[in-house]
């Protein structure tokens, strides 16, 4: 049976996408919204999609910070690293020790990092007419939205595939449960990254996406279906 | 920032670890992964068929690739790090193999416009995607020949110090070319030197050696009062103080010379270097074994004196001596204790009642000896042999000489083809219907068996015996058209593997195999092809590459064909002088065995070359003698 139209994941992407379309004052925000909706009507070997992975200085949108987005872009199921992109928020304030451990990303070089605003200007149009990729993208979606409320005074409106979710809905697991993107990586037989920075596990996490699609049993699915719920 | 897109470190990392991105500057590695795409095959699924255009070369990040030539027949297994695509984009034509992946599959694909850039601008990146197997055989050969072995520090090995760098310091002992030859002679005497440099003013004018003594003094009772000059090599070949041993012990080999004077930059003499200094410094004291194998008093003292023949090799192996050389120098050695041994057996059991001659086969015979090599030899005897009253002598004569060559390190024959066996001591006409019956009623099992006699050569007594039976023997073999379609599809019959996948050696019908029997499955049918066509054209050469050479020579065998075969066997050779090297610094028993995980990829991609190329050489070897038959 196919699903009612209001459960089906597009139309409500739809609707709110065109509500922040309509309220987004004039700036970046705005310009990422007048880019238009990703094709989401289609087969995924013919979706464009962007992997995408931030850096936090913690795990609370409402009072962390990001610290760096790396993108990767994901065309007709290929990754394409030449068209990687790495983009350094300046902090707001001096950054946890417990983080700098995580990720690497000192002071010093925060220092060189872009001021917020222009940092998400610069992200946005990496973001436009996409459709976005991360593990356990609820982090992803919260602190985008989060930022862009705080800097545009407008909401962060994107259709998301979150790999942990896919992970779980296609291939059964406890729901809710968190598995690290490593573990799931080693389970498919993918190469151990050593590298944790934004680019390389949006790139990690782009790969988990393709070895979850290729082993996905029946027909090559639609970009429908990958769609978080 | 901005337009320029970020580094992916995993990436840029495992392209600085994989050949030949790695041996790429920075900037072109960067544009290499800023080319690459990832993309993911399941196991199972086909990437490219046989006959689709590709456009991309791929590279295997993990996972396993089987490329099928035509879509049907295995040409390769790939695993990671491997690359394939690149055939068809260097011919700008469809693919040839359908590529599937075997495993679950994750590839870094770069774009061919990228790959042609490359491959225009880096030099070693074209030469590493050489579709040419042959090409890239013979430069391994060159660079493990000319600048050393590959896989390590040149600078390091003892074939590269330079001669400054291991004189003794102790100052040239020189004379004035005025003075008459007996105060020469004199000196020479005195400081206990076999050559004497001959300086005026600080320049080498010529030198007098004790073999110029000899000859141009005492033979012809020259007057002692003659000045030296008069009998002194003017001009000689010197060397220079920052030349290598090698090109010192390369300059004495060619021309047969034992001594070089060294001079300096000013051309002053400096000192005089031997051939023993040059091989001492090789660590391998290996001018000492010929020597002491001469001296011997008994079997017991020999064996001695070749317990040290693995010592020897490993030191020239490890200071870069190539195979060739190697094989020669340790057949050199296997000959002269065959020699010594049949000797010290004539000192106790008297002289021979009628002439004979010490024949060996095989790769003795071919100079071809490395080590662990069994014993393969037989009595030619001659004239007036009668069998009631002589066999028992020459019974003795074997039995000693068998027994002195198993304690020396030769191990009895497995396929008793030792004097010892009646069957091995044969006059003249008993050899030649031997060999007749081989060659007029071939059968394959016997080919098999009998394929080494073929390489025969005299060692001791009456030479003219063995030369009398080879002859007869290759002309008969040459008019035999069906024998040498016997001998060529024996050779065929090896199942020379298609290379490795892994840690495995995979073969034709998909099998994967534990270790590589590097004798039986890489060097002995680059040795049966020699064979086949010294046996089709006469040719009196036993060495393998000697017999390549004069094939190409008389037509029989395509000079190209002949240079790459020849190119392989010294690879292959060296392949298995270091990795007996190695099995011996472990202190494990010598073998051919060699397991692929033991391989560098320098020796797997080669291997995988030259198993190729002695494929097709095989081919054509059952299509030119065999009429194709199987």
């Amino acid at each position: 049976m196919a699903p009612l139209w209001f459960a089906d994941p597009r139309r409500r992407f739809e609707r709110a996408f065109a509500r922040a379309a309509s309220q987004a004052p004039a700036g970046p925000l705005a310009d990422y919204y007048a880019a238009g909706s990703p094709r989401l009507y289609t087969a995924f070997s013919d979706a464009e999609l962007v992997c995408v992975d931030l850096e936090t200085d913690g795990l609370t949108p409402q009072r962390d910070a990001i610290l760096e987005a790396g993108t990767v872009p994901l065309v007709q199921g290929r990754l394409q690293v030449g068209e990687a992109k790495r983009t350094r928020f300046r902090p707001i304030q001096a950054l946890s020790p417990a983080s700098v451990a995580i990720h690497g990303i000192t002071d010093d070089a925060a220092a060189e990092a872009l001021r917020e605003d222009d940092a998400l200007a610069q992200l946005l149009p990496l973001l436009a007419r996409r459709v976005l990729v991360a593990h356990f993208a609820q982090i992803e979606a919260e602190f985008l939205d989060r930022a862009c409320r705080r800097v545009f005074g407008g909401p962060f409106v994107a259709p998301f595939v979150c790999t942990m979710q896919l992970q779980q809905r296609w291939f059964g697991g406890k729901p809710g449960e968190i598995v690290r993107l490593g573990a799931l990586r080693a389970r498919y037989g993918l190469p151990h990254y050593a590298a944790h920075d934004g680019v390389g596990d949006a790139l990690a996490c782009g790969e988990l996406l393709l070895a979850q699609v290729a082993h996905k049993s029946g027909s090559p699915p639609s970009l429908a279906e990958l769609l978080r719920r | 920032m901005g337009d320029e897109s970020a580094e992916v470190r995993d990436v840029l990392a495992f392209l600085q670890s994989t050949e030949p991105f790695a041996s790429l500057d920075d900037d072109h590695r960067r544009v290499v992964e800023k080319g690459i795409e990832v993309a993911y095959f399941r196991r199972g699924t086909v990437i490219t068929d046989a006959g689709d255009a590709n456009d991309r070369l791929s590279l295997i990040r993990s996972g396993a690739v089987e490329l099928m030539l035509g879509g049907t027949q295995l040409s390769a297994r790939l695993g990671e790090r491997d690359c394939f695509g690149y055939p068809s984009l260097i011919r700008r034509g469809p693919a040839q193999n359908t590529a599937t992946a075997i495993e679950d599959c994750l590839l870094y694909r770069l774009p061919g416009a990228t790959f042609h850039v490359l491959r225009e601008r880096c030099a070693d990146f074209r030469k590493f995607f050489d579709i040419d197997e042959s090409a890239r055989l013979r430069r391994a050969v060159a660079r493990m020949e000319g600048d050393g072995p590959v896989a390590g520090d040149e600078s390091g090995l003892a074939i590269y110090a330079t001669i400054g760098s291991f004189l003794s310091g102790r100052p040239a002992v020189s004379g004035d070319p005025a003075l008459s030859v007996g105060e020469a002679a004199a000196l020479m005497a005195r400081e206990d030197v076999s050559t004497l440099p001959l300086c005026e003013d600080g320049r080498l004018l010529g030198i007098v050696t004790d073999k110029d003594l000899r000859r141009r003094v005492l033979a012809v009772q020259l007057d002692l009062a003659t000045p030296v000059r008069a009998i002194m090599t003017p001009d000689p070949i010197t060397i220079g103080l920052n030349d290598t041993a090698m090109t010192a012990l390369l300059e004495m080999t060619r021309r047969h010379i034992h001594h070089l004077p060294v001079i300096d930059a000013s051309g002053a003499l400096v000192a005089v270097i031997s051939a023993s200094d040059v091989l001492g410094q090789l660590g391998a004291h290996s001018l000492r074994i010929p020597a002491e194998i001469e001296r011997s008093a008994s079997a017991q003292e020999l064996a001695t004196a070749t317990a040290r023949l693995p010592d020897a090799v490993s030191a020239l192996v490890s200071a870069g001596v190539d195979a060739s050389h190697v094989t020669h120098y340790a057949s050199a050695i296997g000959g002269s204790a065959h020699c010594r041994l049949l000797e010290l057996a004539q000192t106790e059991l008297g002289p021979p009642p009628v002439p004979f001659a010490l024949v060996c086969f095989g790769s003795l015979a071919r100079y071809e000896q490395g080590l662990g090599s069994d014993q393969d030899n037989g009595f030619v005897l001659g004239e007036g042999y009668d069998e009631a009253r002589h066999n028992s002598y020459f019974a003795a004569l074997a039995k000693r000489l068998s027994d002195g060559l198993a304690a020396a390190g030769y191990a009895y024959c497995k396929g008793d083809i030792m004097a010892t066996n009646p069957d091995c001591r044969r006059d003249l006409a008993g050899w030649q219907s031997r060999f007749g019956h081989w060659i007029a009623t071939p059968d394959p099992q016997a080919v098999l068996d009998s394929a080494i006699f073929f390489d025969m050569r005299p060692l001791a007594g009456e030479e003219e015996l063995v030369k009398q039976l080879r002859e007869g023997v290759f002309a008969q073999a040459r008019d035999n058209r069906i024998f040498l379609s016997f001998m060529a599809r024996a050779a065929a019959s090896t199942a020379v593997p298609l290379g490795f996948f892994r840690n495995f050696l995979l073969h034709h019908d998909a099998d994967e195999g534990d270790v590589l029997d590097l004798k039986r499955q890489a060097i002995a049918p680059i040795v049966d092809i020699a064979r086949c066509h010294a046996l089709a054209r006469a040719i009196p050469a036993t060495g393998t590459l000697e017999r390549l050479d004069a094939a190409a020579a008389a037509g029989g065998l395509h000079p190209e064909a002949a240079r790459d075969l020849a190119a392989g066997f010294e690879f292959l050779c060296d392949v298995r002088f270091r990795h007996q090297a190695g099995q011996r610094a472990r202190g494990e028993p010598l073998s051919n065995l060699l397991p692929p995980r033991e391989l560098s990829r320098f020796d797997r991609e080669h291997l995988r070359d030259a198993f190729r190329l002695i494929r097709a050489q095989l081919d054509k070897l059952r299509s030119d003698f065999a009429g194709g038959l199987t």
